[in-house]
């Protein structure tokens, strides 16, 4: 056998080793997701019946629902969304169209970058103190404010990451038509990006949909039903955190059952996310 | 400012003619590099001045500063004067959005908004107008049909600009540019992207405007510039070699540097 086909042989099989090695470490990887989704579906769905829609959580022992800790969970998520969204976005207008070349945007996006990756269980404790304690008790709206923000940074990093994917040349052939600054990012700017920012703010639903930490210290939570935002709210996460580690068995169902909605949710927003980046590639 | 650098637009047949743009004494900088040295030119009304020249040159550049268009970046800055009409658009009271109406442009790529075709137009006339529908319909037709797109996209003005071929596109940015009623059209490199078909349908598109607006058009490509303009700008790193009718460049030229460049030597 010459040198040269010798090397070869020795290529191929080092190439089949880390071929073996890649695909088992995927693998790996899949397998937890897979177990853990099993284990969501086979548990939680033993536990779906029209009750759970339609009842508050139980007292021990009791059968029941998660009305309370859907609506809240809806409801802080929401308000979360409606006081984040227009922040973030405005603050990544500004960093990929005013302040592009300007020292402040790369200050902002550094310390938004560090928010992004703040663990939620500190932002819960600056709330817990700026709102709570000053209120003199948990709410709500604390909750809301918290998971507000949490969606900031990741709005405002998607929305400037995709203005700067819009061409330049768009911007320059606005601007040349006599189109004034605003009316270009408005009109022009914005429409090109809009699926990458609609997608960012999916991101950070399915972000906060899912957050607990936070909750705890601010939401709280409620075993009945309550819809005034300055009192203490049921949510989902914290439910199935209480819920998970009792030694009821109604709530330990109930809590399963909570879970699969939280993880269907959140997989059902990564989808759309996902179909309308897509659409944006295909164009 | 009579004698420009060692060309002259003052020959004969040139100076009947009324200056739409005047260049003086224009100096360019990119940060703390030059990229234009103290250029002189005037731009006949109603007719197809070419830049040409390598690239890097500047020719790019001095299109750019005819609107301005360079303000939307920091460290950009020009010196010297630009006179449209006599006004010189340099000064600080130039109100940019109005110049940019009367200057329109076309770029190398292009760009069509990410909108319907029909909006596409309609978005500039839009921002300086209030006309009805039935105006706008019509003001929309007539700018499609002076681009020679009407008969391809009749049927579908509300699809999305971005559906058309390059060169469609092409013709809608022209189209888009020629329906706010500027007066000089910058055309940058306006066909470099396109396949040869829809490069022809431009020049013969260049050549019927220029009845109704001064234009302006950076080509590297020298039959280009040579099929299309009725005076040509050589310019080599940065200053303006020498600027005449283009027959003469072509034929005749005055300097070496753009004899060795039209000849192919260098560039």
């Amino acid at each position: 056998m010459s040198t040269a086909q010798s090397l070869h042989q020795g290529r191929k099989r080092k190439n089949a080793v880390m071929m073996a090695l890649c695909v088992v470490a995927a693998g790996i990887g899949l397998a937890w997701l897979a177990l853990i989704l099993g284990a969501l579906l086979y548990k939680g769905l033993a536990g779906v019946n029209p009750a759970v829609f339609t009842e508050m959580t139980p007292p021990p022992g009791d059968a029941g629902g998660l009305l309370n800790a859907i609506y809240g969970s809806i409801v802080m998520t929401v308000i979360g969304i409606i006081v984040g969204t227009p922040i973030g976005v405005l603050a990544g207008t500004y960093m990929a169209e005013y302040g592009r070349f300007s020292k402040l945007t790369t200050v902002v996006r550094f310390i938004n970058d560090i928010l992004l990756s703040a663990p939620s269980i500190i932002i819960g404790l600056f709330v817990y103190e700026l709102m709570v304690r000053p209120m003199g008790h948990f709410s709500a709206i604390a909750g809301a404010v918290s998971l507000s923000i949490l969606v900031i940074p990741v709005v405002v990093r998607t929305t400037e990451d995709m203005l700067n994917l819009v061409p330049n040349a768009l911007r320059e052939a606005g601007t040349a038509i006599g189109a004034p600054r605003w009316v270009v990012i408005r009109s022009v700017a914005y429409r090109a990006a809009m699926s990458g920012i609609v997608t960012g703010i999916l991101l950070a639903i399915a972000r906060i949909s899912g957050e607990t930490a936070p909750l705890l210290f601010t939401a709280l939570n409620n075993q009945f039903w309550s819809s005034n935002l300055n009192a203490p709210m049921a949510s989902l996460p914290v439910t199935i955190f209480q819920f998970a580690l009792s030694p009821y068995e109604e709530w330990q169902q109930l809590a399963w059952t909570g879970a699969l909605i939280i993880t269907l949710t959140v997989l059902g927003l990564s989808i759309i996310a996902r179909s309308l980046t897509g659409r944006r590639e295909d164009r | 400012m009579k004698p420009m650098l060692s060309t002259d637009l003052n020959a004969p047949d040139a100076t009947v003619e009324k200056a739409k743009i005047e260049v003086k004494n224009l100096n360019f900088y990119y940060g703390q590099s030059k990229a234009l040295k103290d250029i002189n030119l005037s731009l006949p009304e109603r007719s197809v001045t070419a830049f040409i020249g390598p690239s890097g040159c500047g020719k790019s550049t001095l299109l750019r500063v005819l609107n301005r268009i360079y303000e939307l970046y920091p460290k950009q800055s020009a010196e010297g004067q630009v006179l449209l009409d006599g006004k010189n658009i340099l000064d600080r009271s130039q109100d940019l959005n109005l110049l940019r109406t009367k200057i329109g442009m076309v770029f190398q790529k292009p760009t069509p908004f990410p909108m319907s075709i029909y909006e596409n137009i309609a978005f500039g006339v839009r921002l300086y107008e209030k006309i009805s529908k039935a105006e706008m319909d019509s003001r929309v037709e007539q700018a499609l049909k002076r681009a020679a797109l009407w008969s391809e996209v009749k049927d579908k003005l509300n699809a999305s600009g971005l559906s058309l071929s390059g060169g469609q596109q092409q013709r809608l940015c022209i189209a888009r540019t020629v329906a706010v009623k500027p007066e000089v059209i910058l055309l940058d490199e306006p066909a470099s992207a396109l396949d040869p078909l829809s490069t022809a349908k431009i020049e013969e598109l260049i050549d019927e405007l220029q009845a109704d607006y001064t234009i302006v058009i950076v080509t590297h490509n020298m039959q280009q510039a040579a099929r299309v303009s009725r005076q040509t700008a050589f310019m080599y790193l940065g200053e303006l070699v020498e600027f005449d009718r283009t027959e003469k460049i072509f034929t005749s030229p005055r300097e070496k540097r753009t004899q060795d460049y039209i000849t192919g030597r260098f560039g």
